[in-house]
C-alpha cells in the first residue's frame, strides 16, 4: 500500500508547486484539482488498509470511498464557482494573471 | 509492486508535472485529462471500481469539460496569457514542494503498519458496497452536499452573470 501513498503525496506536491509557482488562474484551479486527487488517492488507499484488515470478521465496510465521493461533489461545486470567479475577473478586468488581481493586498 | 502499477504511475506523475509546466491552459487541460484517466486506473487496482467509474463520469465528463468550456469561452490570446514568476520563485517553490512531499512521504514509507496489500471481501468497493454505507451511516453528509451543490450552482450563475458586471468600471491597477 504504501506506494499508492507516497504517489498520492507526490501528486499533491506536484498540485501544490502549480498553485504556488504559477500566475494563470485556469492553471492556479487546475493544479488545486490535482491537489483534490492526490487526497482521493490517499482516501481509496487507506479505505484498502481498513477493508482488509476488517476481512477477518464483520464485513468490511467502505467508508473510505464514501469520503472520496463527498471530495469529489466537493471539487465540483468548488470548479463551478471557481470558474465562475475567473469569467468574471476576466469581464470586469482582461486578465488571468493572479499578480494582476491584488487589489485587497495591504 | 506490478507492472500496471508503474506504468500507471508513472503516466499520473509525468501527465501532473506536465499539466502544471504548460503555458497555454489548453494543453494543461488536455495533460490534466490523461491524469485523470490514470488515476481511475489506480482506484481500480485499490478495489474501488465504482469510484473509478465515478471518478471519470466527473472529473473527466464534468469537471474538465468545464474547464475547457471556460478556456474556450475567454479565448485567450498569447499576450493575455500573463507574465510568470520569475525562475528563481519557481525554483525556490519547487525546492518548497520537495520538501512538502519528503515530509508527507518520509512517515508513510517508514510505518509499518500501512505496507501490506492483503485481499479485501468479495465486492468491497462495489455499488452496494459503497451504497449502503453512504445511505446508512452518512446520510446527512449526503443531503447536506445536495444543499452545497445547489449553492454552488446559483453562485455560479450569479457570479458568470453579464449584467452583474456591466456597471462595474473596468478598473485596471
Amino acid at each position: 500500500m504504501t506506494p499508492y501513498l507516497v504517489l498520492s503525496a507526490a501528486v499533491f506536491s506536484i498540485g501544490a508547486f502549480g498553485v504556488l509557482a504559477r500566475r494563470n488562474l485556469l492553471i492556479v484551479l487546475m493544479s488545486l484539482e490535482l491537489m483534490l486527487n492526490g487526497v482521493n488517492l490517499a482516501l481509496t488507499g487507506f479505505s484498502r488498509i481498513h477493508g482488509s484488515a476488517a476481512s477477518g470478521g464483520a464485513a468490511a465496510a467502505p467508508h473510505g470511498q464514501v469520503f472520496v465521493l463527498m471530495v469529489m461533489a466537493v471539487a465540483a461545486a468548488e470548479v463551478a464557482v471557481g470558474l465562475a470567479l475567473v469569467i468574471a475577473i476576466f469581464r470586469t478586468r482582461q486578465t488571468v494573471d493572479t499578480a494582476d488581481i491584488s487589489l485587497l493586498k495591504g | 509492486m506490478s507492472p500496471i502499477f508503474l506504468v500507471a504511475s508513472v503516466i499520473t506523475l509525468v501527465s501532473a508535472l506536465m499539466c502544471v509546466t504548460r503555458r497555454n491552459p489548453v494543453y494543461s487541460a488536455v495533460w490534466l485529462l490523461v491524469c485523470f484517466l490514470s488515476f481511475a486506473l489506480h482506484y481500480l487496482a485499490l478495489s474501488a471500481p465504482f469510484l473509478a467509474t465515478v471518478h471519470v463520469v466527473v472529473y473527466t465528463g464534468a469537471i474538465l469539460v468545464l474547464f475547457l468550456f471556460v478556456i474556450m469561452l475567454l479565448n485567450l490570446r498569447e499576450e493575455e496569457l500573463g507574465d510568470e514568476y520569475p525562475l528563481s520563485r519557481q525554483l525556490g517553490v519547487a525546492g518548497l514542494c520537495t520538501a512538502l512531499f519528503g515530509t508527507l512521504a518520509w512517515p508513510l514509507m517508514s510505518d509499518p503498519a500501512l505496507r501490506p496489500f492483503a485481499t479485501v471481501p468479495e465486492g468491497y468497493g462495489s455499488v452496494e458496497s459503497v451504497g449502503d454505507v453512504l445511505f446508512r451511516q452518512y446520510g446527512l453528509a449526503f443531503e447536506l452536499v445536495s444543499l452545497l451543490i445547489v449553492v454552488a450552482m446559483f453562485g455560479a450563475m450569479i457570479l458568470a452573470k453579464k449584467t452583474l458586471w456591466n456597471s462595474a468600471e473596468p478598473n485596471r491597477g
